[in-house]
């Protein structure tokens, strides 16, 4: 095998060189380190061994389509394999079995990104799309929420991650509980009241400081926008997503709650709950899957951000985000078509704009 | 007319879904388990014979100029005999495939068969071409539907005995009891996953194929 | 002889036009005549199939009647439409009541059949048609768990009334891991068919008998 030849040969994006996607990489997982660290902190040992099982599957899946494409092993160092097993693991529920990180890392590195030609070709969100296969395919253990605080040892551990839980939890019941997003959609399919729901359940400090259920990853609201705080003060980032995201979400859920409270949530709860932090920082702003252009990117945070509603609202899984955002991935490439920068010289269409004499223009 | 190669054609080379991507609608739609799609590729490989034959038999009448509406309609009827024959004396199959036998008319493979080979040739070469190509398609009708129920029900010809009657129930198979279904398998998408996998695996063998011929090349030439 | 020679001559319009009809009446003929060969057969089927669907809560030696030709159509709040009341008969007399009835699931409309003695006690209940989640809420049909025979046996006499609910709100019956909304539905759409049966029978009291055997 001649790796210098092979070598010579990369993927696309071509204009960054090697330590850039290193250095982008890197800022990334920083910037996950706080909400993974209180994700640990809260749903325990099952959780930090969850998250490095997905870490260590997705390199191992990599490397295995690595080893099938003879290309070189160093590939594995660009460290887009940790963050896309890593960014799974925050997505998943905490106490997720063992067939589900194997599973969900290796459907997101082999389906999700080499399929399609490797980093930088991938159409859909590798991580997103490896969690709705596993939302559809598994929908008990992925609708399953450990609750916070109850640090099984470590044997215990091992059980929950072979996917024995209901056997060791003194009550089972209480695992199974839905999240807020869950619930109140249960709650309003049963004829209930939203005002109401919300006034006996839902607590903005609980969701803000993220003791509550969820996935591993998107329970604080705080730690979640420190991430992505960092994210734009490093520039990983620009601001034109997430907030055109969560701007586009919060003025569907004013306008609705206000006119009619008792049957569409507020915009705090539209905010705080679920994965909409995680998911407009550091999902919908991939830069493979989202556009180029500044307003292309307005645009496609403003369909996130609607169809996150639509779903919550109206859909049949209470969870939208992630759909929300895989749908607009699929019209990315759309999107950076329409929204394509004239090219100094020629018109919209990349026709040679032809040069008419001044004489004539004056009319 | 060279019978070996117009089975290989219909079989592998030239296969109606893997090398001509015909017919993806009814393949993708029923292929949920391997029974669903062995049903649904015999029933194709009955309409099959029955146009092929026809048309290549009336050939000589049909003018050029009206031959796509002629063809369309007898099709039709075709298609339409079959559903009703397969609703009265297969009506445990039909129950299953009920929808999708109407579909058959809009299987392009067969209006492109009738088009491009029965209505130039005579009745005993389009009755093999409608064979071949039947059978080319039903095997992977099957090969698709198990890899999905395989995955996605831990069954293999789940309900064979109801298609194919009582003297079948050990096809029948259990492969999976404990572990967890992947349910996306039979689902829509792992409808598209698993015609992906197969057609992968196909070119895969034809260009190993290809290179050992090469090599055998090759080697004659020293 | 030489108008006939053009007439045949495929490139003449009259010739197409001849052709066409030609096979238009040829295809009506063959239609016509696999609809006769068949259609009585796919009717006797079609019947059948629902017999059969009504066998899975109604044993057939319990009526010699035909249910489907005795139908009456209840309507209720809780339904999406109008559920259809099924007489079965063993010489003369009632010996047990289906209903299908149709209730809002999660995923969308489901249909259900539920057999009933006339004293009011559960024979057998089915769901026939659904679109509830696949892995999480499909433990109702009966080819995925047993859990619809919990039913059985089951009267508005022998479980109370708030005893007709999942066990998530206090009730008598299983929800599944995952999903409440179905089973819930489940439930009150079976009492819901107690409830309409017992108010028929009210209604009725004796009163089909005397219009059969005046």
């Amino acid at each position: 095998m001649n790796t210098t030849a092979a070598a010579a040969v990369t993927a696309s994006p071509h204009a960054h060189d090697r330590s850039g996607v290193d250095r982008i990489m890197l800022n990334v997982c920083l910037a996950l380190v706080p909400v993974t660290g209180f994700g640990i902190y809260l749903f325990g040992l099952p959780a930090l061994l969850m998250w490095m099982l997905c870490i260590v599957s997705a390199l191992a899946s990599e490397a295995l389509c690595l080893w099938l494409l003879q290309h070189p092993m160093s590939r594995l160092l660009d460290g887009s394999a940790v963050l896309t097993g890593w960014l799974l693991a925050i997505t998943l529920p905490p106490w997720s079995p063992w067939w589900v990180a194997v599973g969900g890392s290796a459907f997101a590195i082999i389906i999700g990104k080499q399929i399609y030609g490797g980093i930088g070709q991938n159409l859909f969100n590798p991580a997103l799309l490896a969690r709705i296969a596993l939302l559809i395919s598994f929908p008990v253990p992925l609708t399953t929420w450990a609750i916070p605080y109850l640090n099984p040892d470590l044997g215990q551990s091992i059980q929950i991650l072979l996917g024995n839980m209901p056997t060791l939890i003194p009550t089972p019941d209480a695992l199974t509980g839905a999240t807020w997003l869950g619930d109140s959609k249960a709650a309003m399919k049963a004829g209930g009241d939203m005002t109401e729901y919300l006034s006996s359940h839902f607590n903005v400090m609980d969701a803000m400081i993220g003791e509550r259920l969820g996935s591993m990853g998107e329970t604080s609201a705080l730690l979640a926008l420190l991430g992505g705080a960092w994210l734009l003060k490093q520039r990983i980032i620009s601001w034109h997503i997430p907030v055109s995201l969560l701007g586009t979400l919060a003025v569907l859920a004013l306008v609705t709650s206000t006119s009619e409270p008792e049957r569409y949530a507020p915009v705090g709860f539209h905010l705080l709950s679920g994965g909409v932090l995680i998911g407009a920082f550091f999902f919908a702003t991939d830069y493979v899957t989202s556009p180029t252009t500044k307003l292309g990117q307005v645009i496609f945070g403003m369909g996130c951000g609607l169809l996150i509603f639509t779903i919550r609202t109206w859909g049949g899984f209470p969870e939208a985000v992630a759909f929300g955002i895989l749908f607009m991935n699929s019209l990315t490439p759309l999107i950076d078509r329409v929204t394509k920068p004239r090219v100094y010289g020629r018109n919209r269409q990349g026709d040679v704009i032809k040069h008419v004499p001044a004489q004539r223009r004056v009319n | 007319m060279n019978y070996p190669q117009l089975f290989k054609d219909g079989l592998w080379d030239n296969n109606v879904a893997m090398g001509q991507m015909l017919a993806l609608c009814p393949l993708l739609a029923v292929t949920t388990s391997a029974t669903n799609g062995l049903g649904m590729g015999i029933a194709s490989l009955a309409v099959l014979i029955l146009t092929n034959t026809l048309i290549s038999a009336v050939r000589g009448v049909i003018s050029p100029q009206v031959r796509i509406p002629v063809l369309i309609v007898m099709i039709a009827t075709a298609v339409t005999l079959t559903d009703m024959a397969i609703n009265a004396w297969m009506h445990d199959l039909y129950k299953v495939l009920g929808l999708f036998i109407a579909l058959i008319v809009t299987n392009c493979a067969i209006f492109g068969h009738a088009e491009s080979f029965a209505s130039k040739q005579p009745v005993i070469p389009a009755l093999a071409d409608a064979i071949a190509m039947g059978l080319g398609f039903t095997w992977v009708l099957v090969a698709v539907g198990a890899m999905r129920e395989v995955l996605g029900s831990g069954t293999l010809f789940a309900n064979a005995s109801l298609l194919l009657g009582p003297g079948f129930a050990w096809l029948e198979t259990t492969i999976f009891s404990t572990s967890p279904d992947i349910l996306i398998a039979i689902l829509p998408p792992g409808a598209f996953m698993a015609l992906g996998f197969l057609i992968v695996i196909k070119r895969l063998i034809d260009q190993r194929l290809r290179n050992r011929e090469e090599a055998g090349l090759v080697q004659m030439q020293h | 002889m030489s108008n006939l020679g053009s007439v045949l001559n495929h490139d003449n319009p009259v010739y197409q036009a001849m052709l066409l009809s030609v096979s238009c009446a040829i295809v009506s003929l063959a239609l016509i005549g696999g609809y006769l060969a068949t259609n009585d057969r796919i009717i006797e089927l079609e019947l059948q199939d629902q017999l059969n669907t009504l066998g899975q809560v109604l044993p057939a030696d319990r009526y010699d009647n035909n249910p489907l030709e005795e139908q009456y159509s209840l309507d209720d709040d809780r339904l999406l439409q109008p559920a259809q009341l099924m007489l079965a008969r063993r010489a003369g007399d009632i010996s047990a009541m289906a209903l299908q009835l149709r209730v809002a699931g999660w995923g969308g409309p489901m249909d259900l059949l539920v057999a009933i003695e006339p004293d009011g006690t559960i024979l057998g209940v089915r769901v026939v048609r659904h679109k509830e989640t696949p892995g999480l809420a499909d433990n109702i049909e009966i080819a995925k768990s047993d859990w619809i025979t919990v039913f059985d046996g089951k009267s508005l006499a022998n479980t109370p009334t708030r005893a007709w609910a999942v066990k998530k709100d206090d009730g008598d019956f299983d929800q599944f891991t995952g999903a409440t909304i179905t089973p819930r539905a489940v439930v009150k759409a079976v009492y819901t068919a107690l409830e309409l049966q017992q108010s028929w029978l009210a209604s009725h009291k004796n009163g089909p008998q005397q219009e059969t055997q005046p």
